[in-house]
């Protein structure tokens, strides 16, 4: 007996408190290194920097004054639209095509953006279908979709889903005790949101504020196609002039790094006031709560996701009707599958590889930042995190083709390196799905935890893993997703003839290929909306029973 | 052990890679070209006949994205030849230094301007063009001079000549026509621009295509293909009286090549009717070396314009910034 006692229990693996920190810090250090390096090999092949010019320039003041408003209006209005449609969908947790709805969210913001236009256009754009219905109803309505109005349209069409799916992410790990008590007290209106929902909001509220604002400043191909004219110009669209078409490189290096000073500062104050994560017990109960309605708000709720569901869907079905013509032509085999698919293959083989590693690379991002001690150490990782959103990807793309040139020699290698680039790319997306539910374990569980010796692997396993199944599974969907709809890196590094989806379909306009651009267009959102059934399915699914946590299985009495 | 994985990682790709025949042409060129349908696989397939090596396409995303590759990569390009520079960007590329001198004698083009230049060949040649929809627009105005003067209610998609080619194209058009009143023109022009795109792309799939505006910014030889291929006459291209502008693109061979000898084959056959017969078609552009009767019988059905304005690269490269901010003005005043 007292030989086994003095014989130390064998840690768990990776127990070890550098195991937290180290690789989200190494993650950290990789991607602030490649900004730097883009930056620089812009200043370097610059010379000499002129920022008087640049603040003289009337244009380029009203340029960055364009970006921040047009931002800060796409803000407000998503999350106007995305706070009551969480909030809703969170009260109605049960309705026929809720799981439809949820998916149709998810598939706005991974849309490539000249297919999402298209599709906007065709209900909103002058021949819309909206618009048609308006002339008829109302000869001098005065709308147009070019301007202020189609950047605004677009963004909170790409926009206001991503947020609502969060915020309703946060408002679903609302603690059941909270809601019930909320329930017995009978709250409904102010006194709920303030005692309930406010609580839950209020953390991840500013991140995705911040996440909408770097999306809409960053905008390019929206604010171009929609913005009517120069007058809509954004930073981003000012760098790539500069970029690639004057070879201004000291003009870029200096945009871009206002960018980064604007978006990053923003970052930063999200992080550095991040609040402490919910110190009530996350316990869960088998029976869901019911809050009370007053009779007038069940059917403003059904109204209200209604017209979301509507303004979601047309756009979404004007690409369906349009591309539709294509793959399924007359002939039973029509000829453009003998491109989809392969393309779809090689699209897949990028694609999978870099959602995983951007889930496995955010989860290390997240265990760096919570890991307790220094406030500002642990803000590094979480605001690096969002760099590949900030920095300009010609920027980016820069300074990792000087840091991995010497190994661009064979195609292989490149579709390695997209892959890489496009998991860089989807951190971001995949840490704000994540960043909730992970910080919503609550402190005596996780102190209760260390003190049971539950470290390493085995807190991974038996306390995370079960809690973040299925925000995992949403940011792989969104990991995978983007790298499937992405064609700016693979661009920016050059492929080899074969095209993925992307490149086919910009192969496709390129050559007036339309009606097979608009399939190839509906291929990739049928390829999208799969995608996301498919993960959502396979983390709903309940485990094998030896896997599920035994807490979970065994309800509390409902009035403990 | 902690050291395994990225070892094995590193050992296995290598053997991504496949053997390599004797000599490898690498090309660097834009997506359009290298398409499936685009000229290059049927060139790739003449070529490599008539060489017995590999033609290698490294696809970048437009002439731009090229020339930034080569100025990154410098001397240690992998680049043998790049095609798909225009007279829009060749004076840049003239200026890195990274390019060779062709030594071609070039008398057989076929180019409405006369074209002597050591550095670059010409592989296809267009005019910008408005192109309209007649079901919408039945009757096109018939000069520059009248689209600027037409009502506001007659909308036009151009692109924009901070990124796009034919946008710069429309700026250098403008020039070309009014010179120092350009600027008065383009404000009462811009009256009528419904959208200013970022691509050619973006404004013909997502704007002219769905029906959003009757004329669009793009090449006089656009009909050929949807007479040719889509068998419609719907969309035709607006003769202007005052002519039209003319853009060249251009291949060149890389100074640090090793494969010299191979890359002046590739530019010599590039002037052949083996790959001079693709383009019509395939890149809808004109032919730099007259084709015959092998020219496909829509090119006849093509506007004819009267002039060819052109500037010579040179003074592109000088000019651009400062017409494209009186563009900036104009616009946003």
């Amino acid at each position: 007996m007292a030989a086994n006692q003095s014989q130390p229990l064998r840690p768990a693996p990776f127990s070890a408190p550098a195991w937290q920190l180290a690789p989200g810090l190494i993650i950290a250090l990789a991607l602030i290194g490649l900004v730097l390096l883009g930056l620089g090999a812009l200043l370097h092949t610059a010379g000499t920097l002129e920022f008087e010019e640049l603040w003289q320039s009337r244009y380029l003041r009203g340029v960055v004054w364009f970006t921040v408003w047009q931002a800060v209006l796409s803000v407000i209005l998503s999350l106007l639209i995305a706070l009551p449609v969480a909030m809703t969908l969170a009260r109605l947790s049960h309705f026929p095509g809720r799981s439809l709805l949820l998916r149709l969210m998810e598939l706005s913001l991974v849309l490539p953006t000249i297919v999402a236009v298209s599709g906007i256009i065709g209900v909103y754009g002058r021949q819309g279908w909206l618009t048609s219905l308006l002339n008829d109803w109302l000869p001098d309505h005065g709308w147009s979709l070019y301007g202020l109005n189609g950047i605004l349209l677009a963004h909170v069409f790409f926009n206001a889903p991503l947020a609502a799916r969060i915020l309703l992410q946060a408002l679903e790990s609302v603690p059941a005790p909270r809601l019930r008590v909320a329930s017995q007290l009978g709250l409904s209106g102010w006194w709920l949101w303030r005692a309930v929902r406010w609580p839950a909001l209020r953390p991840v509220l500013p991140g995705v504020s911040a996440l909408v604002f770097t999306l809409c400043f960053t905008s390019f191909a929206i604010i171009m196609t929609l913005g009517g004219g120069p007058r809509a110009t954004t930073l981003e669209v000012a760098i790539y002039q500069a970029l690639r078409f004057e070879f201004d490189f000291g003009q870029a290096a200096i945009l871009a790094t206002i960018q980064l000073v604007i978006c990053g500062s923003l970052w930063w104050l999200v992080f550095r006031n991040r609040l402490e994560s919910s110190l009530l017990p996350d316990r869960r109960f088998a029976e869901t709560v019911s809050l009370k309605d007053s009779p007038g708000q069940g059917l403003g709720r059904v109204l209200l996701l209604g017209i979301f569901s509507v303004f979601l869907t047309l756009p979404l079905l004007a690409i369906a009707l349009r591309g539709l013509p294509a793959l399924w032509p007359a002939s039973p085999m029509p000829s453009i599958y003998g491109q989809l698919l392969p393309a779809t293959g090689r699209s897949l083989l990028i694609a999978v590889p870099a959602g995983l590693g951007a889930v496995v690379a955010s989860l290390f991002t997240l265990a760096a930042a919570n890991k307790p001690g220094n406030r500002i150490l642990a803000a590094i990782p979480v605001t690096t995190g969002y760099l590949p959103l900030i920095v300009p990807p010609l920027v980016l793309g820069t300074g990792l083709f000087l840091l991995l040139r010497p190994q661009l020699g064979n195609s292989a290698q490149g579709w390695v390196l997209v892959s890489l680039i496009n998991g860089l790319m989807a951190i971001p997306f995949v840490l704000q799905v994540l960043r909730g539910p992970l910080n919503a374990i609550d402190k005596n569980t996780l102190n209760q935890a260390s003190q049971l010796g539950i470290l390493g692997w085995y807190r991974w396993r038996w306390l995370h893993w079960p809690r973040l199944r299925r925000p995992i599974a949403l940011g792989l969907a969104y990991g995978i997703a983007l790298s499937l709809g992405d064609f700016g890196v693979i661009a920016l590094f050059g492929s080899p003839g074969q095209p993925t989806l992307p490149v086919l379909l910009y192969q496709q306009l390129g050559s007036y290929r339309i009606s097979e651009a608009a399939g190839t267009g509906l291929w990739l959102l049928l390829l999208l909306v799969t995608l996301f059934a498919l993960l959502s399915r396979v983390a709903r699914r309940a485990p094998g029973t030896n896997t599920e946590p035994a807490p979970a299985a065994a309800p509390e009495p409902r009035h403990a | 052990m902690r050291f395994r994985l990225p070892l094995l990682f590193a050992a296995l790709l290598p053997a991504f890679a496949t053997a390599e025949p004797a000599q490898v042409l690498n090309v660097y060129t834009h997506p359009s070209f290298a398409a499936e349908w685009g000229p290059g696989p049927a060139v790739k397939q003449a070529f490599e006949e008539q060489c017995e090596c590999e033609l290698n396409y490294t696809v970048l995303e437009s002439g731009g994205d090229i020339l930034q590759r080569l100025r990154l990569e410098g001397s240690s390009t992998s680049a043998d030849v790049v095609l798909g520079l225009d007279t829009a960007t060749m004076e840049a590329a003239r200026q890195t230094g990274l390019l060779a001198p062709h030594t071609l004698t070039l008398n057989n083009l076929a180019l409405p301007v006369d074209w002597q230049d050591d550095t670059f060949v010409p592989y296809d040649w267009g005019y910008f063009a408005f192109v309209y929809d007649t079901e919408l627009l039945p009757e096109p105005p018939a000069s520059l001079e009248e689209l600027v003067n037409a009502p506001d209610d007659l909308k036009i998609i151009i692109q924009d000549p901070r990124t796009s080619t034919p946008g710069l194209g429309l700026l250098l058009w403008m020039h070309a026509v009014y010179g120092d009143d350009a600027h008065a023109k383009w404000q009462q022009l811009s009256g009528k621009v419904l959208a200013t795109t970022q691509s050619w792309s973006d404004g013909y799939f997502s704007l002219f295509m769905n029906g959003e505006a009757p004329m669009i910014l793009s090449y006089s030889t656009s009909p050929a293909y949807h007479m040719a291929v889509d068998n419609t006459d719907r969309y035709q291209a607006a003769r202007f009286e005052e002519g039209h502008y003319l853009q060249v693109e251009v291949a060149a061979l890389v100074n640090s090549s090793k494969n010299q000898a191979l890359g002046r084959e590739f530019m010599e056959f590039m002037l052949s009717p083996a790959f001079q017969r693709h383009i019509p078609l395939k890149n809808v552009m004109y032919p730099a070396i007259d084709l015959g009767d092998e020219l496909p019988e829509v090119f006849d059905r093509l506007i004819r314009p009267s002039k060819a304005l052109f500037l010579e690269p040179a003074e592109v490269a000088r000019e651009r910034r400062s017409l494209v901010n009186a563009w900036l003005d104009a616009m946003t005043r």
